[in-house]
């Protein structure tokens, strides 16, 4: 996999583009998870405004990113792994974006829960499973700057343990909830956090079944499961 | 060139309707094809792409022959069409080209009327037998060659007064007029503007359900558009064939990545 070489330059330049772009939207993903987290730990507004700013670039990246996919699409009619590579990255930007949408809503989460006072069920749960997608979501990325497939195929297994996980702090906050009916609401709360994690272990799914495709030509969607 | 190579791809086909086998081809001792082996299924649309003066043509013409009328070009190994090798000596090249038929470049019509250039292989191959035979046959051709309609009230007009596209379909009819079973087009729409373009590749999508069609085309967005298998000639050699989609989407050789995706070789 190259992506230079070209004989049209700005081909090159184009190509380039699109793949910096992906990898600074993923480090913006990754930090909003990382903040959002801390939002929820302290209950910082400041935190939680953060996060939106850098959802609103995320947003603006994807738009961009895509929208130059569809320059190159128009203009170049790519083919091989160039197409790959635009058509790839066309859907992991969405996944990502998705991915900011989520981080956002464990942040305001995590600024409500501060709000209505302290008592932190749950959220060891959320810490380690919040480790556990911000891992996923490094290695995701790491195999798309590396054009790596083998460590997107062993990014997907991260995911099980991740949904593994997710299934059994369920069943603890349901038992917590079954004895005390007054944490219901609080409770709830946490556990929507914790579908947001696991729907970024999702979409970090999706984006290593793009890397596949982009690095072996197979579309591996729905084989993992 | 001597070196051994082995095609990438699927160049079998579980129907063919012709086979090459070991195809080689030489102008005087210099060789143009090398070593071509390959399958042409029936009712099957294969485009031949690769970059100028990599044997396309040349290969072309070896499937009817065309290439005797060149005299210092020889053909060894063989080439079958339902499974009777074209270059035994029993066979007639002139029956063979009728059921071998050709669509070139630049539409040549006769300078006749557009009536006598599609009547005219039926003819001389006494495909009809009167007067009526010949109005159907021509009518029926020029109407798979998508073109009835525009000319139905001027037959007799000549066929070299009609646009480039026109004159491009009435070769088309003049050539399935004889009845072929397979149609040889080399770069047939290279001399066409977009919108002729668009209509002989629509007329070669109809076409297929009846003939076996091979197009040698420079463009690889038509051969994208219009081919079920796409094969990729490289200096003489069959680098690379497989369905369109798989060439165009994970070629498996590297020139052929490269070719395709307009890289330096
Ligand atoms: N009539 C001919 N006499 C001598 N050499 C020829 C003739 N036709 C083609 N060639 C040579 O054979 C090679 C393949 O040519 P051709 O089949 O026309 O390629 P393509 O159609 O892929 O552009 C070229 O090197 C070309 O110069
Ligand atoms: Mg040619």
């Amino acid at each position: 996999m190259k992506l230079d070489g070209h004989i049209s330059q700005r081909f090159n330049q184009d190509l380039e583009d699109i793949r910096t772009q992906l990898l600074e939207m993923g480090g913006l993903v990754s930090s909003q998870i990382t903040q959002a987290m801390e939002a929820l730990e302290t209950g910082d507004s400041a935190l939680g405004e953060s996060v939106e700013a850098l959802d609103k670039e995320v947003n603006r990246l994807e738009v961009e990113t895509d929208d130059l996919c569809t320059k190159i699409l128009v203009k170049r009619q790519p083919a091989a792994s160039d197409l790959r590579m635009v058509l790839a990255v066309s859907r992991i930007v969405r996944d990502l974006e998705r991915m900011g949408d989520e981080a956002t809503k464990i942040a305001q989460m995590g600024i409500r829960l501060a709000e209505e006072g302290a008592s932190p069920i749950g959220y060891a749960e959320c810490r380690s499973i919040a480790a556990g997608v911000q891992a996923m979501i490094a290695n995701a990325l790491d195999g798309f700057a590396r054009y790596d497939s083998n460590v997107a195929r062993d990014t997907i297994e991260m995911d099980q343990k991740v949904d593994e996980d997710y299934a059994s702090a369920l069943r603890s906050l349901m038992t917590y909830m079954m004895e005390d009916p007054r944490s219901i609401k609080r409770v709830m709360n946490i556990m929507w956090t914790l579908r947001s994690l696991e729907r970024i272990g999702d979409h970090t799914t999706n984006i290593c079944e793009q890397v596949i495709y982009l690095v072996d030509g197979v579309d591996e969607r729905h084989s993992f499961s | 060139m001597t070196n051994e190579y082995t095609t990438v791809g699927r160049p079998s086909s579980i129907n063919p309707k012709i086979t090459a086998d070991s195809v080689s081809v030489y102008y005087g001792d210099k060789q143009a094809i090398q070593d071509v082996s390959l399958d042409i299924g029936a009712n099957e649309v294969i485009a031949f792409i690769g970059p100028s003066g990599c044997g396309k043509s040349t290969f072309l013409r070896t499937i009817n022959r065309m290439n005797d009328t060149i005299d210092i070009c020889s053909v060894k190994g063989k080439m079958s069409l339902d499974g009777v090798n074209i270059y035994d000596p029993n066979v007639d090249p002139v029956e063979l080209r009728a059921r071998v038929g050709m669509v070139f470049q630049k539409p040549n019509p006769f300078p006749k009327s557009i009536y006598d250039n599609v009547a005219y292989g039926a003819r001389i191959h006494g495909l009809a037998d009167n007067r009526i035979e010949l109005d159907e046959m021509v009518e029926k051709s020029l109407r798979s060659a998508g073109l009835w309609e525009e000319v139905k009230d001027r037959l007799h007009s000549p066929g070299i007064g009609l646009s480039g596209g026109q004159q491009q379909r009435l070769c088309i009819a003049r050539t399935i007029a004889v009845n072929p079973e397979v149609i040889l087009m080399d770069e047939p729409c290279s001399a066409l503007d977009p919108i002729a373009t668009a209509k002989i590749e629509e007329l070669i999508a109809e076409l297929s359900s009846n003939y076996t069609i091979v197009v040698v085309t420079h463009s690889m967005q038509q051969a994208a558009r219009i081919s079920n298998r796409t094969a990729y000639f490289h200096l003489g050699k069959l680098i690379e064939v497989d369905d369109t989609n798989t060439v165009f989407t994970s070629p498996g050789h590297k020139l052929t990545e490269d070719y395709i995706t307009g890289r330096f070789g």
